[in-house]
This record gives structure tokens, sequence and C-alpha cells, in this order.
């Protein structure tokens, strides 16, 4: 799982553009959205179902389920461990 | 009316009134970024614009202080851009994401219209005042001088006009200028040699 989460982190910065981070600035239970956050936005979020699906094989079907998923790393990566193709 | 200020970026220099601040064919990366490095700019989200936002920051904040505070509050700012080639850069490779990549990217997708920049500007500096955006064949400074009349009718106290490009080609060069409808000119600039400026001459 841990792995799974350094390759999230770096999927995140890469695909998001997030220059001034690297992977250690990002903490596994910190939300990503919001001010409190990494500061990500709604099109950030078109970009994490993108990702999903083109890296895991995973199609998010219910809009509604994102907000949890996409909490915080330690969310988004027990998700993907559940539900990868 | 008077020209307050003026400042160019391409991929040779950054200029603030003509004169060359920042040497951009000196860098070895990407000379965007190192501009964005030399301004000491803090706002992440610049890195996820397209290269006409990019290009719009970054030549605003050159000038950015010579901009009327008082104006803001009130809404008398007007933005007044323009470019040839629309926004045909992030076209392609938004077009390319979804053909060659198999996913039409979401971020690409946002900045497939040239005037997004102006909504780039207006986020950053929290300004609400009028903005328009034309696609011109070429850099027009009697069109510019039109519209920025049209506007000081309107009761706007500022322009900030701005030439923006970023072809397929690699062609990018961003040209910014400041008019005030009631200052008096803090720099000897007149609105009369745009054009000039626009060639750096």
């Amino acid at each position: 799982m841990s792995d799974l989460k350094e390759e999230l982190k770096a999927q995140i910065i890469s695909q998001l553009n997030l220059e001034d981070l690297t992977p250690a600035d990002i903490q596994n239970d910190a939300p990503l959205f919001g001010d409190e956050g990494l500061g990500l936005d709604s099109i950030d979020a078109l970009e994490f179902i993108v990702l999903l699906d083109s890296n895991y094989g995973i199609k998010i079907t219910d809009a509604a389920e994102t907000k949890m998923i996409f909490y915080s790393i330690d969310t988004l990566s027990e998700f993907i461990a559940k539900n990868r193709a | 009316m008077k020209l307050i200020a003026s400042s160019y970026i391409n991929s040779r220099g950054a200029y603030l009134n003509g004169e060359k601040l920042f040497d951009t064919s000196a860098v070895q990366e990407d000379y965007l970024k190192a501009l964005y490095g030399y301004l000491e700019l803090d706002y992440p989200k610049f890195h996820k614009m397209d290269h006409l936002s990019k290009l719009s920051i970054l030549a605003e904040q050159l000038l950015h202080h010579y901009i009327d505070k008082d104006a803001e509050p009130e809404n008398k700012l007007q933005l007044i851009f323009a470019n040839s080639s629309s926004s045909q850069l992030t076209d392609l490779k938004f077009q390319d994401s979804y053909t060659n990549l198999g996913n039409p990217s979401p971020s690409l997708f946002v900045y497939t219209l040239p005037n997004i920049l102006t909504g780039e500007l207006c986020i950053r500096h929290k300004w609400y005042g009028e903005n328009i955006f034309f696609i011109l064949e070429k850099f027009d400074e009697d069109f510019f001088l039109n519209q920025i009349k049209f506007s000081f009718a309107r009761e706007n106290r500022l322009c900030l006009c701005g030439w923006v490009e970023s072809d397929k080609n690699g062609n990018e060069e961003c040209f910014l200028y400041l008019v005030d409808n009631t200052n008096e000119a803090t720099t000897q600039l007149s609105l009369n040699n745009t054009l000039r400026l626009y060639r750096n001459e």
C-alpha cells in the first residue's frame, strides 16, 4: 500500500503540474482539496477521474462518491486497492 | 489619457518600459519558469496554466506596481487583449490528448479559449471590471486606441492592453501596456508610440 501511495503522489505532481511540490510534501492523511490541503480544484478532480481510468482501469460512475474517495492519499489509495482492474 | 507603462516578454528577454530586465535567452530550462523564479512569484496555479496565461501573468507582474490601486475597488480597470492565433497551441494539445493519448485532458480543455488568460489575471488580482478579447490579424495600435477610448467613455479609469501570442510554430510573445484616464504620467511614455514599443524599437 505504501508503494501505491508514493506512486500516486508522483502521478499527482506530474499530472497536475504541481511543480513546487515533492512527494514528501504531501501528507497521506492531509486533504487534497480546499484551502487546508493542496488547494486542488474541480478541474483537478476531473484529472483524477481520468488518472484512475487510464492508470488503474477504474471508472467512477457516481460523482457523489468522489468527495470521499479524493479526500486524501489514504482514501484514494484505499479505493484503488479495492477496485483496480 | 496617458500610457503609464509597458512590458514585453519573448524567448529572448523580459522588458519593462523598453529596458531589458531578464535575459530569457540565457536560460537552459523553460524560460517562462525561469522568469517565474526571477520575479519571485508564489502562485502554484501558474504551473498548470497554458502558455498564453503564463505569459500574461508574468508580463503583468512586471508592470503591476504601476497599477493604480484606487481603480480596482471601483472596478474601473478594463482588460483589452488580442492575438492572431487564438488558443491554437492548446487546441492542438487537447486534440492530441484524445486522438493519440486516449483520454481528453480536462486541464487542457479549460484553456481552449484565449480569453481564459484574462480570467486568470482577474482571479489572481481579484479584479471585477470589464474584459474583452479580440482575434486580429496582427497587433493594431489604432484598433486598441479606439477600444481604450470606448472604455474610458464608459468611465473606466485604467486599461490594461495586451497582445499575447503562442502558436504551434513556437512563436511566443506578450506585450502589455497600461493606459490611465486620469493620472499624470509616471513615465515619459506617450500613447502614440505603442507600435514602436511593441517592436521594441
